[in-house]
């Protein structure tokens, strides 16, 4: 198990250094000849062959297509042809500077930011709570589960309904305490009341990771920090939240995903109107010709495309950056 | 050590895999015209199935309209029907053709055909062989881009105002009044005054938001050439104040026609802006009289309302089309020739696209009268701009937004307008 490749792949070169620096161990190793690949590689090679199958046909060839269809200015009529015009970065340019691309971002930082906070907050509060157990805390556990099982349609639609600004739940009882009805599907507080929606989907997502976390924290540690005299609020600054580190870690890295490509709750309740435009939304929106964007954008869409998928990209390398750090 | 091997075993699958991605991307350019499941060999052959696409969802494989579409397959031919929701339709004919294996027969909504007929998805009727004669001018302009005749209406529909007979009278509003938009003014400022709701209305982003401002937008003089016009504002001024004063219900602007036609169904609403094809359903009504009356313009009488309804249409095939076409022309031909084509309308809540099989249709049925002037009257949507209308009615679109969400604040209505004119 040394090496693979021909002497024209790529990664031979960029491998031999390492090949030469752990030498002395591998003095038992036959001089390589070029150009042959020894049969064991060969069956490992087969055995990886349907996954790398999988990876290059249902990820692989859809990124690259993407990024190919955001150099190439593609309309209904060469998307049929395929025979768009090559257009460089020219689209990224007109994305970015067109008058919706900042207001966008900045409306995708809040409400993944915020979706977040909130998630977590919440998520660790809960879990926190149901760790010490009492009567009917599993059944309760059960139920906080409740918006994670419903299908999205139901739920966003729920949240449509209850903050229907006329006849709404939410304005009913806010009407009850009496402050006045908030028109909450408007443009202005469009995204406002997505956050709401989204945190609330979100929270059990964090209860679930978070309580199974709080289950790897030996109990022996609480008891010998109570010994020595801490309280609760020391207890959980001193022992649960940095040992909870790697849990929280991946859970806001996951968090982060989810909510940077939501559509479907977002559409569902406003249809991407207003300030609830996101950039999910927004390459929705002009990669099928719905809701604003009534022609169809497949190279702008691909873009936004794009420009999530870097941003996620980057979010996966401050992970492992993060990872790696506490592992030292 | 161990390190240093599995570093060049991943090294060595990236490889590989890049090389498989590179494969895999020669090769899906490399075959086009993928084969169509209508088992043809060779030009000039007969095919056994004809797929038709139809944008009706909401009937099902059991229901009339199934069935009766299937009287139309030709002898010794399976019809087979795909069905989609309308916003979706066009998209996948899209990558239907770019792959070969577009349907035989589609039915797309109207002011979808200029996009499609000009992105070079449609056949034109001449290759076909479809005859585009007989329908009214009016209904039938959609189909035609550029000169060029594509498809024919599968029937028409268009948009009236319903109202609420109890609360009318109740509530001491005479409907003959209401022939300006200032006797709508008046009646919905009368109904709310009396504790009643006014007026539901369709006001969601894209293009069936648009359907429903578009007889305000016409009926205040405006044209579609300049979204940003006064009149375009006084229209638009016009729904925001309905918002403002409580006339209509905030879910405006997300409601789609449907859902504001539930609103109405409510028997709370004094008025409802919707489409003629509810007339068989308002007719039978148990709770209430809904009564259908024209949708009045800014300075009296009717205001001009756009046509709705889908073009039948063969889409452009580049494998075996003399036989795609024949099939097409037959289906088509049995749809909307004179034998069928009320009974086509009739099955879909739609008005005959032809004259005097339309006159037959409303003389059948009461239900069809009080819309017999406003669909001779009505205007297709794409007439002014063809291809183009697909933009100006998504900048229109984000007008309507705007002044609905400005909630009759006359300042914010005009820059609505006034920015979606400029794109």
């Amino acid at each position: 198990m040394t090496s693979v490749g021909t002497p024209t792949s790529g990664p031979v070169p960029a491998a031999a250094p390492h090949a030469a620096a752990a030498g002395p161990s591998r003095l038992t190793t036959p001089p390589r000849r070029r150009g042959r690949v020894r049969p064991t590689t060969w069956a490992g090679l087969a055995f990886a062959a349907p996954l790398l199958a999988y990876l290059a046909v249902f990820y692989a060839y859809p990124l690259w297509t993407n990024v190919s269809m955001s150099l190439h200015r593609f309309t209904r009529a060469t998307f049929v042809t395929g025979k768009a015009p090559y257009a460089g970065l020219d689209i990224y340019r007109e994305v970015i500077s067109s008058p919706q691309f900042w207001p966008t971002v900045r409306q995708t930082a809040i409400f993944v930011v915020v979706s977040l906070v909130f998630q977590y907050a919440i998520g660790l509060a809960l879990a926190e709570f149901f760790r010490r157990a009492f009567p009917l805390s599993t059944v309760l556990r059960g139920l906080f589960l409740v918006p994670w099982l419903l299908p999205i349609i139901v739920s966003a639609t729920t949240w449509q309904w209850m903050m229907d600004a006329d006849s709404g739940i939410i304005n009913r009882f806010l009407g009850v305490v009496g402050i006045d009805p908030v028109w909450w599907l408007n443009a202005d507080h469009a995204l406002m009341s997505v956050t709401i929606a989204n945190i609330w989907l979100g929270i059990p997502f964090n209860l679930v990771v978070l309580y199974s976390g709080l289950q790897n924290i030996p109990g022996e540690l609480y008891e010998a920090a109570s010994l020595d005299g801490a309280g609760a609020w020391k207890q959980f600054w001193t022992i649960t939240f940095p040992l909870l580190r790697p849990v929280t870690a991946i859970t806001l890295l996951l968090g982060f995903v989810y909510t940077l490509k939501v559509v479907d709750i977002i559409w569902i309740m406003t249809f991407g109107t207003g300030t609830s435009q996101t950039l999910a939304t927004w390459a929705y929106a002009m990669a099928f010709g719905k809701g604003s964007s009534a022609v169809i954008k497949y190279s702008e869409a691909s873009v936004v495309g794009t420009i999530l998928l870097l941003v996620a990209l980057l979010m996966g390398f401050v992970y492992l950056f993060v990872q790696r750090r506490q592992e030292d | 050590m161990f390190s240093t091997s599995s570093t060049q075993r991943v090294t060595g699958l990236a490889a590989a895999a890049a090389l498989v991605t590179v494969l895999a991307a020669c090769s899906s350019n490399g075959t086009s015209g993928s084969t169509t499941d209508t088992g043809t060999s060779g030009s000039g052959s007969t095919l056994s199935t004809v797929n038709v696409w139809d944008p009706y969802p909401q009937y099902d494989d059991s229901s009339d309209w199934a069935k009766y579409l299937q009287t139309c397959a030709p002898s010794g031919v399976t019809l087979k029907r795909t069905t989609a929701a309308t916003a979706d339709l066009l998209n996948n004919l899209t990558t239907a053709v770019k792959a070969g294996n577009a349907p035989d027969v589609i039915m797309l909504d109207n002011p979808a055909v200029p996009d499609a007929a000009s992105s070079g998805l449609l056949a034109p009727a001449s290759d076909v062989g479809i005859d585009t004669s007989g329908f009214d001018a009016n209904l039938a302009g959609p189909g035609t881009v550029d000169g060029t005749a594509y498809g024919v209406p599968i029937g028409a529909n268009t948009l009236g105002l319903y109202y609420n007979e109890a609360i009318l009278t109740k509530d001491g509003v005479d409907p003959a009044s209401i022939t300006s938009w200032d006797g709508l003014n008046a009646a919905l400022a009368k109904v709310k005054q009396a504790g009643d709701k006014g007026i539901t209305f369709s006001g969601i982003t894209g293009e069936e938001g648009v359907f429903q401002f578009l007889p305000w937008f016409w009926g205040a003089g405006a044209n579609l050439k300049d979204i940003g016009s006064d009149q375009a504002v006084a229209a638009g001024q016009l729904v925001s104040d309905w918002i403002g004063k409580g006339y209509a219900p905030k879910s405006a602007i997300t409601d789609n026609q449907s859902a504001s036609w539930d609103l109405f169904l409510t028997g709370k609403y004094a008025f409802a802006e919707n489409g003629s094809w509810f007339a068989q359903a308002a007719a039978k009504l148990t709770d209430f009289k809904a009564v259908a009356v024209a949708l009045p313009g800014k300075d009296g009488g009717a205001a001009p309302v756009p046509t709705g309804g889908e073009f039948v249409l063969a889409p452009l095939q580049n494998k075996d089309s003399a036989a795609h076409y024949a099939l097409a022309k037959q289906v088509i031909n049995c749809l909307v020739g004179a034998d069928n084509q009320v009974k086509t309308a009739t099955q879909l809540g739609y008005f005959a696209a032809n004259k005097d099989l339309r006159a037959q249709q409303i003389a059948s049925d009461p239900v069809w009268k009080p819309w017999a002037a406003a669909i001779e009257a009505a205007q297709g949507r794409t007439t002014d701009l063809g291809a183009d209308y697909t933009a100006t009615s998504a900048n229109l679109s984000t007008a309507l937004q705007g002044a609905l969400n400005a909630a009759g604040d006359a300042s914010k209505v005009k820059d609505a307008f006034t920015q979606a004119a400029q794109g």
